[in-house]
């Protein structure tokens, strides 16, 4: 009895305090939350963040699961085998077009782009983006045969019109190896435009096409030009550069067999104005742009999207053998958008300069050749037709599938399923959500679209009235640790950029309901990667020039032994692995168009594939940083150091890699520094 | 330029040099700037490409001058035609001139001139160039772009476009680029503020002056290669050998030190003000503004204006093509094999001038008509039996006589 009473009473004691510490307790969480997601609706789920946001340990293997994501395709010259790009994967698939199934994957280089095969289709050669490597595979004996060194990014690939050369896009050092397969060395590297991924041979052989994503430096204002680098494969040099105005991300381009169009998917941004013109319908435009192969030959540009509903992202591009019909992804869609090439010829044939240029902005042409928009699975990217062009080949990248469009009935047929997880995570849900318009007004763009390989376009946008607060856009690459976010850090969390500012300022459209919110969070904490940083900092040692430069960013005193302002070292604002103190600062080059503020400072890994710098993009190059727009030493003192000095300084910023690449490397600047631990108070305190 | 005449003030020999210098380069163009009159032998016919009809020195005058001197081995360039303003260069003034396949490319005080099918068409700053004034050019063998080192900057001419280099957006040492060099995937400059190389394929740049090399002073003026070796022309310094494997320094200079003349012939570099190097049969040549080096790997060999057939000791520019060295002075163009010589020279007053051909101490003269456009001689390329030089007033084309 008496044991019955002291439960009673503990009972009671537990309920009482659990109501004491209840409400309060409550409306701590609630501040908490509203704080982290700037609404005061989110439901109170400590899941939200603290669950599926874990990026390593028991509970992040628990909840997330390894996909295949279906990059490129190839078929085999008979179209009885695919071969399949599964880049989360490190691998190839062998695909049998009869029966569906997969017979075999061989593992290759990190994070696979492309794959093509030799004419005999005895041979696979599949660019490992990640690795600075093309494998060789031998497809009698599906595995690796050889490996060939290229430069930096390996992405789209092409052979040489004899098979005796493989022509390599690399896509982070924007240049193209030229490979002689027969001594397996790189011949040379030609300089293309900037970060290219597609190419194609021209029917005759004579011409190699490079496309390029990012336009060239340019100030802000001024048209945006991306090339198209078109290279003479006799003497194997650049022939000339055809510059695409007002648009980038060339993904992939195509040739019509009769050799008379190339075509290449393109975007075309308008972030010279305010992005307040997205409800205008008028951000982002997609389509493809055609080059004449003629003397003279024109070059010309046609929106694939409607007045009404866009076709973000468009990806890879492949025309029938008859070449009657291309066939476009529309990766922010999921659509393949189907064209009728002799429409555009048509279209083209008497067309007046004028008239091209107008066609180049009315959202009214594609219902003048677009015949067809075929429904795939998320995010389809690379294309295959089989070798009679009877099937198409769609590789749904977060589908894990194949889809098989028969190309006479434009109908899906098949989908063939690449073994992929059945399980959909929170955090896949958050990527699908990240490459899907759906969210924006008229599914102008996706996040994907400023933001492709979840990197960054190198734009600078105006995001407020015109002329005002213009931002470069940043990287999204392992930013969990580096709130605030924005330019001026007016943003706590990524639940509030990508929640309530987002629809604000971008979208236009509602937010993201809480539950898909969760997962867009998600992915962006846990999923996306730094690449390694192969051409600056291909292992754990850095050169003697940049272990110089890194003494001048960590130095306390200058060249003329002056005491250098701790406010004024480079090391104590950019600290920490991530090389932010995560701090708001002054560095002197506030804009007569910014609002007044201090600037976020900014994380500096893989700094090197980050230009333009500064705030709105103003600085080119790193070196512009201090030559140019900190002349006072605003942004740390600088100015004492001879040109060789701020040479091996930005030797060494080039150098900067995601944290993950220098845990194995025991010398590390991170895991000595004291800054360390002022990193991780500094995220405690944030979070 | 305070700093410039402190350094005057404390160091007169190294002022003579430097004030020697500065009138040479002025000398280029800045201070001769009086038109040059087309010649009547040099109209351009229809089709702009035909070859002066009345030359004087024909192939026979040469032939008859070279038995009597016995200098066979010796190229002889004759059919001379010049090209101004007027025939559609941007100016008169012109520092440098490359050969590239079937066109030559011509760096002038006013953009970049190209002759191409027997048309000139110039690019400017407004096509992308760094500068006007392009003081050095050269074209890489391996992806056929042409560099451009100018006044303001280096220049990429890929392709049709063009891409700028500077002191503020890159790691190029200095906007000065008097000497550009393309070495495989590397790019070399000389340049006012140290020399270094540019990688094509990581976009990194690697930077020599006093501060890491054995330099006298950043200031340079050439770079050339050979051997596994760059060679640059350092002012004061002499010649700047970086050997590219083992990424050393060695220097070569003046063993008679600042004296202004060569006090023991043969013993070194005649001078450690040189002006450019050129490699080339296994000889590396080294001007300088008080004569010529020529450097076998183990022996320096000396040539000055009184003891061989160099037409002056004031040299600006050498380019060694093959057995043959080519010597741009401020007296016209001397060419030479180390042992024999000819000297293009222009009359001061008139468009003719003379061929001078030396071996030993025998020196024939045979009249030329027309001659080279003018005898400050400023840059030099020969390729298949065509020469090409660039002068201060102009730039004159040659055809290969013997």
């Amino acid at each position: 009895m008496k044991t019955f009473q002291n439960l009673l009473m503990l009972l009671a004691l537990s309920l009482v305090l659990g109501l004491i510490a209840y409400f309060p307790g409550k409306k701590m969480a609630r501040i908490h939350v509203n704080d982290k997601t700037a609404v005061e609706d989110h439901p109170l789920s400590c899941i939200s963040c603290h669950y599926y946001s874990q990026t390593s340990g028991v509970i992040s293997k628990l909840i997330n699961v390894d996909y295949l994501s279906p990059f490129n395709l190839a078929l085999s010259n008979d179209g009885n085998r695919l071969y399949v790009i599964a880049q989360d994967a490190n691998a190839l698939l062998v695909v049998d077009t009869k029966s569906n199934k997969v017979l075999n994957k061989i593992s290759v280089g990190m994070h696979p782009h492309s794959v093509i095969l030799n004419a005999k289709g005895t041979l696979a050669y599949v660019s490992n983006e990640w690795s600075d490597k093309v494998s060789v595979i031998d497809l009698q004996a599906s595995k690796v045969i050889d490996s060939l060194n290229t430069g930096n990014g390996p992405a789209g690939l092409s052979l040489s019109a004899d098979g005796q050369f493989l022509f390599v896009v690399n896509a982070f050092s924007s240049n193209l190896s030229i490979i002689n397969l027969n001594s397996k060395e790189e011949l040379k590297r030609l300089n293309t435009g900037n970060n290219p991924t597609g190419t194609v041979l021209s029917p005759n052989g004579k011409s190699l096409y490079v496309t390029s994503r990012r336009a060239n430096a340019a100030p802000y204002g001024e048209t945006l030009i991306s090339d198209l680098t078109v290279i003479d494969t006799k003497s194997q040099s650049v022939q000339k550069r055809i510059g695409m105005e007002s648009a980038y991300i060339m993904e992939n381009v195509a040739f019509t067999p009769s050799g008379d169009l190339a075509i290449t998917t393109l975007i075309r941004p308008k972030n010279n104005i305010p992005s307040v013109q997205v409800e205008h319908g008028w951000m982002m435009n997609h389509g493809i742009g055609l080059v004449e192969q003629k003397e003279n030959g024109r070059v010309i540009q046609l929106l694939l999207d409607e007045p009404n509903t866009f076709y973000p992202d468009p990806f890879d591009i492949v025309i029938t053998p008859d070449g009657k019909k291309a066939f476009v992804s529309s990766s922010g869609v999921n659509v393949i958008s189907v064209i009728a090439i002799d429409s555009i010829r048509n279209l083209l044939a008497n067309a007046s300069p004028k008239m091209l240029k107008m066609y180049s902005n009315n959202l009214g042409m594609s219902s003048r050749f677009v015949i067809k928009r075929l429904t795939t699975g998320a995010n389809p990217k690379g294309l295959a037709l089989s070798p009679d062009g009877k099937r198409l080949y769609v590789a749904e990248q977060l589908e894990d599938k194949i889809a098989v469009i028969n190309t006479e009935t434009l109908e899906t047929v098949n989908s063939i399923d690449l073994g992929g997880p059945k399980r959909i995570t929170v955090a896949r849900q958050g990527r699908r959500l990240f490459n899907n318009a759906s969210h924006t007004f008229q599914n102008q763009y996706a996040c994907y679209t400023c933001h492709p390989d979840t990197h960054e376009d190198g734009l600078t946008y105006n995001f407020a009235a015109v002329g005002r607060n213009l931002a470069n856009v940043i990287s999204l690459r392992e930013i969990a640790g580096t709130a605030p976010f924005k330019w001026n850090g007016t943003n706590q969390s990524i639940y509030k950029q990508d929640g309530m500012r987002f629809s604000r300022f971008l979208t236009r459209t509602e937010t993201f309901n809480y539950d898909d919110l969760d997962a867009l969070v998600a992915y962006v904490k846990t999923g996306i990667k730094y690449p390694p940083n192969l051409m600056y900092h291909p292992n754990a040692e850095l050169t003697a020039s940049q272990l110089r430069g890194k003494e001048f960013f960590e130095r306390s005193v200058d060249n003329e032994g002056k005491l250098i302002p701790k406010n004024n070292r480079c090391i104590t604002c950019h600290s920490g692995p991530r090389y932010t103190n995560l701090k708001m600062a002054d560095v002197g080059t506030l804009a007569s168009t910014d609002d007044p503020t201090l600037f976020d400072t900014p994380h500096l890994n893989d700094i090197y594939s980050a230009a333009p710098y500064l705030h709105d993009g103003r600085a080119k190059t790193l070196e512009e940083i201090w030559t140019v727009y900190s002349t006072k030493d605003e942004h740390g003192r600088v100015n004492d150091l001879s040109k060789i000095q701020l040479n091996e300084l930005i030797d060494y910023l080039k150098s900067l890699r995601g944290p993950r690449y220098n845990k194995a490397d025991s010398n590390s600047l991170f895991f000595k520094s004291k800054n360390e631990k002022d990193y991780e108070n500094s995220i405690k305190k944030t979070y | 330029m305070k700093k410039i005449m402190k350094t005057a003030l404390r160091k007169p020999i190294k002022s003579t040099l430097l004030i020697i210098a500065v009138l040479g380069l002025g000398s280029m163009g800045f201070i001769l700037t009086d038109k040059n009159p087309a010649h009547p032998n040099a109209q351009l016919t229809a089709n702009g490409s035909a070859m002066d009809k009345s030359v004087l020195v024909s192939k026979n005058d040469f032939d008859n001058a070279s038995s009597k001197t016995e200098t066979k081995a010796m190229p002889i360039y004759g059919h001379w035609r010049t090209f101004t303003e007027k025939d559609g260069l941007p100016a008169n003034k012109a520092y440098s001139i490359r050969i590239d396949g079937n066109r030559v490319l011509v760096g002038t005080h006013e953009g970049l001139a190209v002759y191409e099918q027997g048309k000139w068409r110039t690019y400017t700053t407004k096509d992308g160039l760094a500068h006007n004034g392009i003081l050095s050019i050269d074209v890489s063998q391996l992806t056929g772009d042409v560099w451009l080192g100018t006044m303001g900057g280096l220049t990429r001419w890929s392709a049709g476009k063009f891409e700028k280099f500077t002191q503020f957006n890159s790691g190029l040492p200095n906007d000065i680029v008097y000497g550009v060099l393309c070495d495989g995937k590397d790019v070399w400059v000389a340049t006012a503020g140290g020399a270094g190389h540019f990688d094509t394929f990581t976009k990194s740049w690697e930077i020599f002056t006093e501060k890491n090399a054995p330099m006298h002073e950043p200031w340079t003026y050439g770079v050339s290669t050979g051997e596994g070796k760059i060679f640059i022309a350092a002012w004061g310094g002499g010649v700047i050998e970086y050997t590219k494997k083992t990424k050393k320094f060695r220097d070569y200079t003046d063993p008679d030190g600042k004296m202004e003349i060569d006090l023991l012939p043969d013993d070194g570099v005649v001078h450690n003000v040189t002006t450019g190097t050129s490699w080339a049969n296994g000889y590396l040549w080294v001007s300088t503004y008080f004569g010529l080096s020529r450097y076998d790997g183990v022996h320096w060999k000396g040539y000055f204006d009184h003891d061989s057939g160099l037409t002056s000791n004031f040299i600006n520019f050498i380019r060694a093509v093959g057995p043959i060295a080519y010597v741009c002075t401020d007296k016209g163009l001397s060419t030479t094999d180390g042992q024999n010589w000819v000297t293009y020279a222009k009359n001061e007053n008139d468009y003719n001038g003379k061929v001078t051909i030396t071996k030993g101490n025998k020196k024939t003269s045979t009249a030329s008509t027309p001659s080279i456009s003018n005898n400050f001689v400023l840059s030099v390329d020969v390729k298949d039996g065509i020469i090409w030089i660039a002068t201060s007033k102009g730039i004159s084309r040659g055809e290969l006589l013997k």
